[in-house]
């Protein structure tokens, strides 16, 4: 049973079964395709729908009720379909290429664009193509051999990305194949959810249960408990283990793809056999075909290089005559020419630019992306709850969900080639996006306001239970919960482990300084943000940082705790440890570990840390190393100077202001703890030489203690500009995983 | 190289030639030439030959009139313009040399 419509089809009406219906249209859109290029597409394709309009009336006449799918296929058959016509046409362009004077007049065809290529669109040639047809198809754009724009491509250095870009963003030639393109539908009839399946099952000619499967992978490990179970764990949010990932790809597919609806469309999902076999085989036959062709071109260069030297001989010859003659109809011609030839150029130009840009903003999307879906279990660490909580997920959803998401909608579309434009959903693309946009904006202002004001300054004396010992090693308090193994490497907070309500951060900086008495010192400052200064007080009152001096140990909090309710505002910790001259003090390497973590939104002096306490500076230093504290500060047990300066660079600056001996002299011989020694034999003359040496030592003293003067003020201002450099540093910590994830999207795409 | 790709070639070559001289008998239809290349041996597909015909006519070597017919839509009839006969007449002139210079070659081997 079938159902026959009537259709007015060159002008008499017909009547005619709906799939045959479906099939003649097909055909002749696949003529359409074909001739798309052709100067007289649209007469071609009328006469051609004259002649089967007339063999419909012969076969109505004959006795048939109506036009059957037998009577269209067996139309298509003696017309040929285009793949039949392709066959015919590489003949023509071999004999292009053997034939000798003959064809002159081919030539002259192809330059008046006769066939193909008038001007009209960029394609890539896939008849004539090496590799995806790009070079070829500009060379039949401008007329010119392709030979040339291949050697353009691989001489200029940009040739490999431009050709990749322009692969991707030009279209092909040779779209259909058999008439009977197939395409990428939902199939409404065997769906369990959207169709997507068992539309993929349809265009690959596997059971729908294949891709079903595939699907549910994700799934079934959930419940076998394969991999992990954190539901956004960001290394596997593609992989086999629970993840949403194959649900969000679902629901993209679910969007991008149309439903077949109409019996042709529905063709067109079945198309023709596309099997996974027969894709491994074209696969391969791709491969061998690339090879055979370069080859092919290698050896149509050597020929062609041989005839040009032949030829240009020639050419000079006849052509010198007729040159003159020309020149005036040429200058003519190529005026035009010209111009069409820039302005194509131009537009090339233009795609690759906007491809280029296109590519970096995907990258970036995609990089801010990870990131923020990587710091998104953070949020009730800085967010409070309400309306910037919602402003987050707003942010994350809209403002970043939605473009990562409307371009894989894109690169899909592109690559199942679906060509119904839906002005909707584009619509709601932006204005999702623009209220993602919103969000952002409130949010940041938002929690910029939280950040506002800083607290008071109040530096806390922490008295030592043994001030005088020797030396001072400074170590961290044995805490279990710095060993715990954060489930995430790029939050900030994580790396002493969090749980869910509290994070410890190593906002805790270790000053070393000289201490003015003969005893160490410590002292303590607590800092943070808040909305208002009291908020800020209150914030500093709930830090906690533990201090404890065991002999020459001095334990120290390596981290402070930072909890969702309080929130985290900048929480810091300054403890200033001021070292005796002469002492000892070593802190343990475990400080240099983790991470400081400070957010800055537009809102103080970024660097009012370093400036709160000015009076007594205090000296580079690296961990895990013991310093000795000199008058003119802190050197290793080596004898060099913590900040690793070298003497040279001080004695340069010294000699600038008033001439002084070089300063290492001093410092290297020089021993504060050698306090003259009184001997065993005290007799007057010993007395009186300790005496002259005492004078003398007190005049170097003196002299030293300038120099050293000099010298901190020259370090102090030294170190400034090396704690802003750090400040820096810090501040664009972040940019080096960002590079790496761009690094790994750029493969990533570059791979699709 | 296989014989399909050779044969198809050869009969190419000659295909405006045929056409360009079942024209020139007088005005024919399209199929009218399908059906004399048919009977000929010569057997191409319709598709192909309408874009030949058109390329032809927009090369002004044919030209064509509406012949009202009673078993459908209107016929284009063709026939060769002065411009086609020249044109038919060089590859008169072509063929023959060719042929005979073939048949000259090919024919030491009988």
């Amino acid at each position: 049973m079938k159902k026959v419509i009537n259709i007015n089809f060159q002008g008499t009406i017909v009547p005619i079964e709906e799939s045959s219906y479906e099939l003649l249209q097909q055909y002749i859109e696949s003529l359409r395709h074909y001739f798309a290029n052709e100067e007289g597409r649209d007469e071609i394709i009328n006469d051609i729908e004259s002649r089967i309009s007339e063999l419909f009336q012969e076969r109505l006449k004959a006795g048939s009720t109506c036009i059957t799918d037998d009577d269209v296929n067996a139309i298509i058959k003696n017309m040929g379909r285009p793949a039949d016509f392709e066959e015919a046409d590489k003949g023509d362009n071999e004999s292009d290429k053997t034939a000798g004077a003959g064809n002159a007049k081919k030539s002259e065809n192809f330059f008046q664009g006769d066939w193909s290529w008038k001007g009209k669109r960029l394609y890539r040639d896939e008849n004539n193509k090496i590799l995806g047809g790009v070079c070829s198809g500009i060379a039949a754009y401008f007329g010119i051999d392709p030979v040339i724009v291949r050697i353009l491509f691989l001489v200029s250095g940009i040739g490999v990305l431009a050709y990749a870009i322009l692969w991707i963003f030009v279209p092909g030639s040779n779209m259909l194949e058999n008439g009977v393109r197939k395409r990428l539908y939902r199939n409404p009839d065997g769906k369990i959810i959207g169709g997507v399946c068992s539309g993929i099952g349809s265009y690959f000619d596997v059971n729908p249960w294949l891709p079903r499967f595939i699907f549910l992978i994700p799934f079934i490990s959930f419940f076998f408990r394969w991999g992990h179970i954190g539901p956004l764990t960001f290394p596997n949010f593609l992989s086999f283990s629970f993840s949403p990932g194959s649900f969000i790809i679902y629901i993209i597919l679910w969007l991008v793809i149309p439903e077949a609806n109409t019996t042709s469309e529905k063709l067109e999902m079945k198309g023709e056999k596309v099997d996974l076999n027969s894709i491994k085989n074209s696969v391969l036959k791709e491969m061998k075909e690339v090879g055979v062709r370069v080859g092919k071109m290698g050896q149509d260069v050597g020929e062609r290089m041989g005839k040009m030297g032949a030829e240009a001989g020639n050419f000079a010859k006849e052509k010198g005559a007729d040159f003159g003659k020309e020149v005036h109809f040429a200058a003519r011609r190529s005026s035009g020419m010209l111009g069409k030839v820039i302005t194509t150029i131009f537009k090339i130009f233009m795609y690759f630019v906007l491809g280029c840009i296109a590519l970096a903003i995907i990258i970036a999307l995609f990089a801010i992306a990870i990131v923020a879906i990587g710091l998104f279990p953070l949020k009730n660490f800085v967010l409070t709850e309400g309306w910037q909580t919602i402003l987050a997920w707003g942010t994350l959803i809209f403002f970043i969900g939605v473009p990562v998401i409307g371009i894989i909608t894109f690169i899909i579309r592109r690559f199942a080639r679906v060509k119904t434009a839906n002005k909707l959903m584009r619509y709601s693309f932006v204005a999702l996006w623009i209220l993602g946009i919103v969000c952002f904006v409130s949010l940041i202002t938002s929690v910029g306001r939280d950040f506002r004001s800083i607290s008071s300054l109040n530096e806390q004396q922490i008295p030592l239970t043994n001030p005088a010992v020797k030396s001072l090693e400074v170590v961290p308090f044995q805490n279990l919960n710095y060993r715990r193994i954060g489930w995430f490497n790029l939050e900030p907070f994580g790396t002493f482990g969090s749980t869910d309500d509290t994070a410890f951060i190593g906002n805790v900086r270790i000053r070393i300084t000289k201490s003015p008495t003969d005893s160490f010192q410590l002292s303590i400052i607590k800092m943070s943000n808040g909305r208002s200064r009291r908020f800020a007080d209150t914030l500093v009152s709930l830090i906690s940082f533990n201090a404890q001096q065991n002999d020459s140990l001095l334990m120290l909090d390596r981290a402070i705790t930072v909890n969702t309710t309080d929130k985290f505002r900048n929480q810091y910790v300054e403890a200033t440890i001021a070292v005796p001259v002469g002492h000892y003090i070593k802190v343990d390497k475990n400080f240099g570990y983790g991470n400081r973590v400070r957010y800055r939104f537009f809102t103080q002096d970024p660097d009012w840390y370093y400036y709160n306490n000015d009076n007594d500076h205090d000296y580079d230093y690296n961990y895990g190393v013991k310093y000795i504290m000199k008058q003119d500060g802190l050197y290793t047990m080596d004898g060099n100077r913590s900040d690793g300066r070298d003497d040279d660079w001080n004695n340069n600056s010294d000699d600038n202001n008033q001439t002084s001996p070089p300063a290492n002299d001093q410092g290297g011989t020089y021993r504060y703890d050698k306090n003259p020694k009184i001997d065993s034999l005290k007799n007057a003359q010993e007395k009186q030489i300790q005496k002259m040496q005492a004078a003398v030592d007190s005049m170097k003293q003196a002299r030293e203690k300038e120099v050293n003067h000099m010298r901190d003020s020259l370090n102090k201002a030294k170190d400034e500009i090396d704690k802003k450099i750090e400040n820096l540093n810090r501040r664009t910590a972040l940019i080096p995983n960002c590079e790496q994830k761009i690094a790994d999207n750029y493969t990533f795409i570059m791979y699709i | 190289m296989n014989i399909d790709n050779t044969a198809s070639q050869m009969r190419k070559g000659v295909l405006e030639f045929c056409i360009l001289s079942i024209i020139k008998l007088g005005e024919a239809y399209p199929s009218d030439i399908i059906d004399i290349m048919k009977s000929a041996n010569l057997n191409i597909l319709e598709g192909t030959l309408y874009p030949l015909l058109t390329r032809l006519k927009n090369a002004e070597f044919l030209t064509y009139r509406w012949v009202e017919s009673n078993s459908g839509p209107p016929r284009k009839y063709f026939s060769l313009t002065e411009k086609g006969a020249k044109f038919y007449e060089e590859l008169e002139a072509t063929w023959l040399e060719l042929a005979g210079a073939v048949e000259t070659i090919t024919g030491k081997n009988k």
